[in-house]
């Protein structure tokens, strides 16, 4: 277990160097330049070439990475083009707030999701399951961020039962933090919870399909114990696979809802380092989400091994 | 009885009290004032700063002059001006410290005015030549050109003045020191989200003082801002024209508040010489174009109602705005036709317009007007925040951009009339009238002497048809009821956040 968590986070570094290539490239191939925002609208050409100048952007493409790369080797990861930020503290403040919205959101999907999906296995062609499979179809067709807004607009303008913008840590106050994190959590993770819903009905069907099943059920088990203990665990190993999908789905979608309710995570650092071309900040964000999704894929991995003995490393 | 006596002494005496403590939170500082901005915060580096954003700075620094709610310029870290040709003499106040400890005198102005003339981020300060200190409270600035408006440029951020030690930090994009009523409290603040200023204890005129802390989040996502306002989160934000903000105008507790300022849309044709597109060279041609917009429907539709139809630069309400101009330019195609046919382009003609995505409902509107009358525009979008930088260059025959109503006057001639200003790359020089008119506008501090000059331009512009205004924007602030009603809540031209100086809550 040790040695594919070792293997995986020594891939890492050759993977967030690849990952650095790329991102350094796009950046340089957008068409639009940083330098235009910093000096205004009314800048002059003689201020243009000084800035550019300042920031290094006059130095070729290769020459620019290199010195970014031999900075950030030693963990320096630069400054904002724009202001006095470091990209690392920028970077650091707000994975906390992503990464809290991220899992309430998967967290929301798992329960709503798998529960849907397993009620609706046991009960084949019932309402409930006719009901799980036309909210599933509605969670996937309806977009995150227009969800969020409608549930904004009801909840907090109109109820006022959550506040309609804004985040509060969970060490500054935990129910504040509920209440902040409840409605964007709703927004990314219902919309999760309707990919999950549909992979744990069919492998929840098809697991109580097998012979193993029926022989337990000949036996006289409870039908709680036939499906917790026997069924469940085996239904879960294609969930756990689509579960990983959908957390990294929810990254991205973070971005989104982060938007809508202003909250302070990596998505709006993100949109705002994208628009402003603050390359420094852009490149900071990349390679902390890969690390995350990297992580995310591990931590499958190893719930894999616990679901199927036959997958475990030797 | 005794009871009933005590009872009664009791509620004498607390009413007595309590009398005596509203008095006192009357006029101590109290309550927090929670304003969101539509940009996110850059810098708080007066010298570098660019664009939206001002509300953020407005707490921690004060200007030498200061813009009064009827657009009158009134000292505020200076106690008067004199100006005689290119010489303008500062007298300074004697009674000011920055926050932290600094002296303010005319040495703190000099290297302040110095650095920001070096950075050159500020344009208005591109007229100084050099700045001295005459004595310990007064400077002399040296103009290298005319520049009526140094004075309200100096009321602005351009004029805003930094603690002589701070100017050393390389972090003070984040650690702003100034002489403002309120300091930037780091601690509090959180990067990306708000901002927090406390009451700054040695402020010079405490009276000025009613807030105990003033909040400014960033927020640029009008549904979000909405929500905010809406639940009481903030209790002012700053809007463009959007469908949010209409919504703000239509919420009951809300009020949209209005004021002149904001943009005014414009089509600017760059090729006036007509060596790209041949037709623009044709006066007829660019008339042509302006009867071919329908005005009230571009600010009714793509603007929501929250612009009004303009032929010049600035709005009604603002001291050059020349109201005989109201009317000309109405919509009309057939003569548009005409006026095309005229000029030998009855079949119309094709030219390539950029937009940015922000702007593809106005050009792609426009585009439609002008198919209208048999001229094809084809639209090109650019990446956001290029738009100024191209329409700079040759690379199109016309562009769309906004004017800042707030700009002075004596920057238009700069920014598109003069053969080197920014927005005329083609370089062609202005006609000798418009010439005249913008040097006579430049000629003098009064407004008043002023305005004619600026109101003849306008007619000369308008029918020279270079530059083709299609609608004027206010600036919008949108308030919860009782703070739009506050009457100690007061705005400065083109700045949403309110004058922070003597804003109370308890009014």
């Amino acid at each position: 277990m040790l040695r594919l968590v070792g293997q995986r986070l020594l891939a890492l570094v050759p993977l967030l160097f690849l990952v650095s290539i790329l991102t350094f490239s796009f950046t340089a191939l957008l068409p639009g330049d940083p330098v235009d925002l910093i000096i205004g609208d009314e800048g002059t050409s003689e201020q243009y070439e000084m800035i550019r100048e300042r920031l290094g952007l006059n130095e070729p493409v290769l020459t620019r990475y290199a010195i970014w790369l031999g900075k950030a080797a030693r963990g320096d990861f630069g400054t904002s083009f724009f202001n006095s930020v470091e990209v690392w503290d920028a970077v650091m403040l707000r994975f906390p707030v992503t990464l809290s919205l991220t899992f309430a959101a998967a967290l929301i999907a798992i329960i709503v999701g798998v529960g849907a999906g397993i009620l609706a296995a046991l009960h084949p062609g019932s309402w409930i399951d006719r009901l799980a499979t036309l909210g599933a179809t509605l969670g996937q067709a309806i977009p995150n961020f227009w969800f969020g807004i409608v549930l904004a607009a009801f909840f907090a303008v109109n109820l006022r039962w959550f506040p309609a913008t804004g985040y509060v840590p969970l060490s500054e106050s935990p129910i504040e933090w509920l209440r902040s994190i409840t409605l964007p959590a709703l927004a990314l993770g219902l919309s999760a919870s309707a990919a999950l819903a549909r992979q744990a009905r069919s492998a929840m069907v098809g697991v109580l399909q097998q012979d193993y099943i029926q022989a337990a059920r000949a036996q006289g088990l409870s039908a709680r114990r036939v499906i917790f203990k026997h069924a469940l665990k085996n239904a879960m190993i294609p969930v756990v696979t689509v579960l990983a999908f959908q957390i990294n789905v929810l990254l991205g979608g973070a971005l989104i809802v982060e938007q809508v309710f202003s909250i302070n995570g990596l998505g709006s650092l993100a949109i705002a380092a994208v628009r402003q071309q603050d390359i420094p900040m852009i490149q900071g964000i990349v390679l902390v989400t890969v690390a995350i999704v990297v992580v995310i894929q591990l931590l499958t991995d190893l719930a894999y091994g616990y679901l199927n003995p036959k997958a475990r490393p030797a | 009885m005794n009871k009933w006596l005590s009872n009664v002494v009791l509620a004498f005496a607390l009413s007595i009290g309590l009398g005596a403590g509203s008095a006192i939170a009357a006029d101590a500082p109290s309550g927090t004032f929670k304003f969101a901005d539509l940009v996110k915060l850059v810098t708080l580096d007066p010298h570098k700063h660019t664009g939206g954003g001002i509300p953020y700075l407005t707490p921690v620094y004060e200007s030498l002059f200061q813009r009064t709610p009827d657009d009158q310029i009134k000292p505020r870290l200076a106690t008067g001006f004199d100006a005689t040709g290119l010489k303008v003499n500062i007298t300074l106040r004697n009674d000011v410290r920055f926050s932290d400890g600094e002296p303010f005198n005319a040495d703190a102005v000099v290297a302040n005015l110095t650095r920001a003339m070096e950075l050159g981020v500020q344009r208005p300060l591109s007229a100084l030549e050099s700045v001295v200190a005459t004595g310990e409270y007064s400077v002399e600035i040296t103009l290298s050109r005319p520049s009526p408006s140094i004075i309200v440029s100096l009321a602005g951020i351009a004029g805003m003045m930094v603690s002589p030690k701070a100017l050393d930090d390389p972090a003070l994009d984040r650690n702003p020191v100034g002489t403002g009523p309120y300091l930037y409290n780091a601690d509090q603040s959180r990067e990306g989200e708000v901002r927090v200023y406390t009451i700054n204890g040695s402020y010079w005129d405490p009276d000025a003082q009613g807030l105990e802390r003033i909040e400014i989040w960033e927020m640029p996502d009008n549904t979000a801002r909405l929500n905010a306002l809406s639940t009481g989160q903030i209790d002012m934000g700053a809007w463009l024209s959007s469908p949010q903000a209409l919504q703000v105008s239509k919420s009951d507790g809300l009020t949209l508040i209005r004021r002149p300022g904001g943009f005014t849309y414009t089509i600017i044709i760059l090729d006036k010489d007509g060596g790209v597109i041949p037709a623009f060279a044709d006066k007829r041609v660019r008339q042509a174009m302006s009867y071919a917009i329908d005005r009230q429907a571009f600010a009714d539709v793509i603007q929501f109602g929250l612009a009004t139809p303009a032929v010049q630069p600035v709005g009604a309400g603002h001291w050059a705005y020349n109201a005989d101009l109201a009317g000309k330019y109405e919509y009309n195609p057939d003569k548009a036709r005409k006026l095309l046919a005229d000029a030998g382009y009855a079949d119309g003609f094709s030219f390539t317009m950029p937009s940015i995505a922000v702007f593809l409902s106005r050009t792609e509107a426009l585009a439609g007007f002008f198919a209208d009358i048999g001229i094809t525009m084809n639209i090109e979008t650019i990446e956001p925040g290029t738009l100024a930088r191209r329409s700079r260059t040759t690379d199109f025959p016309a562009t769309n951009l906004v004017w800042v109503i707030n700009t002075d006057l004596s920057n238009l001639p700069s920014l598109y009339l003069e053969p080197g200003a920014a927005f005329n790359p083609f370089k062609v020089a202005p006609s000798a009238k418009l010439n005249e008119l913008a040097a006579k506008g430049a000629a003098n501090f009064d407004l008043e002497m002023r305005a004619p000059a600026y109101r003849e331009m306008f007619e000369v512009i308008a029918d020279e048809a270079f530059l083709i205004y299609i609608t004027s924007g206010q600036q919008l602030v949108g308030a919860s009821d009782k703070i739009a009603n506050n009457p100690t809540v007061v705005f400065s031209p083109g700045v949403f956040s309110p004058i922070w100086h003597g804003l109370r809550l308890n009014r």
